[in-house]
């Protein structure tokens, strides 16, 4: 991400963390991140950059403070966009239009799968017995192999083509041509993200983003039809909420007791806490047992003492009554929930189940 | 046990072994260590290959770049040996774990020093029964700089941990100085199988420039001129990617950078376009080069002075080997050793430092990278003396290289001979030889023949085209 990149994941209106944008694209899955990175809606970007070094954005940051586009905090890390900000972000900018489904799956591993798996079949459909492998990981390499032993075939090669036609169809030309022009097959060494970068006129992290949603089609294509990519990437759709969070949730439903689910699940209270705030932030209102937690009267004293804009509650302005009675968990749980849609009405909570 | 050319016909289908390794093969079987000094493109992989091929047990070969290992395991596993593993930094944990699991299936495996310094893969490795221990790019024991792994120094303690096995250093180029801290810092009396340096297909020239401007100038005239493909070195990555660009606008040439600064994707790439034919000229860091197979780079041009002959002689040598005639340039600016001088002093703690830090090592911010190097010592039970000696011993070193480079800089007869006399060879003039300093290079007498490029890469093919060319 560099500059131009930075300055469309900032508003005018909500200050927003150089921190919580480094660490989502680090996947860095802390409940602070996750929350702020809802608050931002950024948590498409969750895990997009694993190698992005600590800091490595703060040089764009201080770009933009410079040219007079957005404004930092003494902290150095709460980040505006200036009127003037407002303006230069205005420009030509790609979009990404399927960024809510990249999270329903490993969107990264089913990029080097897909990416192998097209160089393999291309070398094969040409016969070539000896070329260079693109550089994977161990599984990535393991899955595509066995993959390959399985649906080798001499169509495999006119059913791959079928495949990318038919999801980059469906897709603007420009994707469609970014998707392509980045793939590595037979006397195709395929172009850098740079070089397609520049040949469109576009920033390497737009480029990344067009791949990202062509390469979500054919991830979507496989979900809904059986194509030869279908067991190749069914093992990477995965709900955003980790394993052990879904687990300490189920638990929370049956029994509602969260010490009772502690003990049952040997893990510390704060870590029930953790996982049920990780679960309310990425499931929808009605997929969460808000009514299990979050009593009436917590509701009506939350509602009563938190006004205004969400971003601006502060647990600690809170009475110190309210503070001894609530933990900052329910503080931030409440505040999901009115986030997700929560509501009061007529005196009772309307997500009750 | 079958005759060595059996075995190289079975595996490799050759019928007759390249110089230096059959000698190099024959003696590791007599029972010796060997330091095999062979240039680039020699085959200096199929020995410990067939060697690997012919003896029960584990070929651990130490590599110090990262981009070359991950080459090598895919070229080998390309040539059909399957039991091979990488571990280095890159490796994954999960992968590393499994790699372990299985240490003795492994018919060949590849090892970072940092991963082979570690006492836990060290005890595992003991495990082990290991034919043969390799030491690739063998030359980085002794080179000081920026780059430095200072794991390097360990090999010998480390070697002598794993029971002292039959052990192979490999190399390009290496002096005498240099052969003789190999086998010192390894603790062994190798033989030594070494071919001529001498590349007489590769016209040497040295151009003296006024200054930064006119270096640059004179780049893009050479640049706009030459025939290609070519390589041109600089010693920093962002002005690599920034005369990438500059070059491509000034000559129209097709130019991309390489370094190590790019992620893995873009080097695969940018090595594959280049191989292909795809790309007129890389602009490159000393980490392009190793790994890279290609005939017909008809030139190599030095935009700064490299630290030593040996990494002149090894980038030089990746011009022209099909033998068709080629160009080494080396442009020189009054000033220019300044450059290596800071670097090699940059990481390089005073002897004072070194003192006061033995004494307080708490005091010391261990992210500095000279104090890293410092703690690096001390937690290998390394004492004060020694590092001082080591230090001091260093600082001559690469005082005495850059010596020799500027040198040849300013040789005023034949590069040639002063380049051979780097590595106790000696060698004859001609007039398709050289042209130092005060004589200006003729292009036109050179021969230099343009390679035909693979053409319709950067035509905007329609999307669908390019995909049905895929498959
Ligand atoms: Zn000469």
């Amino acid at each position: 991400m560099e500059a131009a990149d930075l300055i469309q994941v900032l508003t005018p209106q909500q200050a927003r963390r150089l921190r919580v944008i480094e660490n989502l694209l680090r996947g860095k899955k802390t409940v602070s991140t996750l929350y702020w990175g809802q608050r931002y809606q950024l948590l498409p970007l969750i895990g997009l950059d694993k190698t992005l070094d600590r800091g490595a954005l703060d040089a764009a940051a201080q770009s933009l403070v410079t040219g007079g586009l957005a404004t930092l905090d003494e902290e150095n890390d709460q980040l505006r966009l200036t009127p003037a900000g407002v303006i230069a972000a205005q420009r030509d900018y790609y979009q990404p239009q399927m960024a809510d489904q990249w999270i329903q799956l490993d969107l990264m591993a089913a990029r080097q799968r897909i990416l192998l798996a097209v160089q393999v079949v291309s070398e094969y459909t040409h016969a070539t017995r000896r070329y260079y492998p693109l550089t994977t990981d161990l599984v990535t390499r393991q899955a595509v192999r066995a993959w390959f032993q399985r649906v080798k075939s001499a169509q495999l090669g006119k059913q791959i083509l079928h495949v990318l036609m038919h999801a980059l169809e469906q897709l603007p030309e420009e994707v469609a041509t970014v998707t392509t022009s980045l793939l590595t097959g037979y006397q195709h060494p395929g172009l850098t993200r740079e070089q397609v970068a520049q040949a469109h006129q576009r920033t390497a992290w737009e480029v990344t983003l067009m791949q990202l949603d062509g390469l979500m089609q054919i991830c979507q294509d496989a979900r809904v039809t059986e194509t030869p990519f279908t067991s190749l990437l069914r093992s990477l759709w995965q709900s955003p909420v980790t394993r052990s969070a879904q687990l300490t949730l189920a638990a929370v439903r049956q029994t509602g007791d969260l010490d009772q689910v502690a003990a049952q699940r040997r893990i510390k209270l704060s870590t029930v806490r953790e996982h049920l705030l990780e679960a309310a932030i990425f499931l929808p209102l009605s997929d969460f047992p808000y009514g299990r937690i979050l009593t009436l009267e917590l509701c009506q004293l939350f509602d009563k003492n938190l006004t205004g804009a969400i971003d601006d509650w502060q647990y600690t302005n809170l009475p110190n009554d309210l503070q001894q009675q609530y933990d900052f968990f329910y503080f931030r749980l409440y505040a999901i929930w009115i986030e997700k849609g929560g509501a009061l009405v007529d005196g009772r909570t309307n997500s009750e189940p | 046990m079958e005759e060595l050319t059996a075995s190289l016909k079975r595996v490799f289908g050759f019928e007759k072994f390249r110089t230096g390794q059959a000698e190099t093969l024959h003696d590791l079987e007599a029972g010796q260590d060997v330091l095999a000094v062979l240039p680039t493109g020699a085959g200096k992989t199929l020995i410990y290959q067939l060697y690997g091929y012919r003896h029960p047990g584990c070929v651990l070969i130490v590599s110090p770049l990262l981009s070359l290992m991950n080459d090598q395991v895919d070229r080998m596993r390309m040539a059909g040996f399957r039991r091979v593993a990488a571990i280095n930094s890159l490796t994954g944990r999960d992968e590393r774990q499994a790699i372990l699991r299985h240490l003795k299936d492994y018919q060949f495996l590849f090892m970072s020093p940092e991963m082979l310094s570690q006492p836990t893969m060290l005890s595992q490795l003991r495990r082990v029964n290991l034919s043969l221990l390799v030491i690739d790019e063998a030359h980085c024991i002794v080179q000081w700089g920026p780059d430095f792994r200072p794991e390097y120094l360990l090999l010998g303690a480390i070697r002598e941990k794993l029971g002292m096995p039959r052990t192979l250093m490999l190399t390009a180029t290496a002096g005498k100085t240099t052969r003789q801290e190999i086998a010192h810092q390894l603790r062994c009396q190798p033989q030594v199988v070494a071919t001529s340096v001498d590349r007489p297909n590769i016209f040497l020239d040295v151009e003296g420039v006024g200054d930064g401007n006119e270096k640059q100038a004179r780049l893009a005239e050479l640049v706009g001129k030459l025939p290609g493909p070519g390589i041109v070195y600089f010693s920093s990555k962002q002005l690599a990617s920034d005369m990438a660009l500059w070059l491509q606008s000034q000559t129209g040439k097709i130019v991309a950078a390489y370094h190590a600064g790019l992620d893995s994707d873009s080097r695969f790439k940018i090595q594959q376009q280049y191989m292909a034919g795809q790309l007129d000229l890389i602009c490159a860091t000393s980490a392009f080069g190793m790994g890279v197979d290609k005939n017909d780079v008809r030139y190599v041009i030095h935009y700064h002075l490299p630290a030593d002959m040996e990494s002149y002689a090894q980038e030089i040598g990746r011009a022209g080997r099909d033998g068709d005639p080629s160009l080494a340039v080396l442009l020189y600016a009054p000033g220019d050793e300044q450059l290596p001088l800071m670097l090699g002093q940059a990481n390089r703690p005073t002897a004072v430092t070194v003192h006061e830090y033995y004494a307080r090592p708490e005091a010391f911010d261990d992210a500095d990278p000279g104090v890293h190097l410092l703690v690096f010592y001390r937690n290998h039970g390394i004492s004060e003396e020694a590092v001082s000696r080591l230090f001091t011993r260093r600082e001559r070193e690469r005082n005495r290289a850059l010596a020799q480079m500027l040198s040849y800089v300013r040789e005023p007869q034949c590069l040639r001979q002063n380049w051979l006399k780097a590595f106790d060879e000696h060698g004859v003039h001609s007039d398709k030889c050289c042209a130092p300093k005060a004589v200006a290079l003729d292009l036109a007498t050179l021969g230099l023949r343009q390679t035909t490029m693979a053409t319709g890469t950067r035509n905007e093919t329609a999307w669908r085209d390019q995909l049905r060319q895929l498959f």
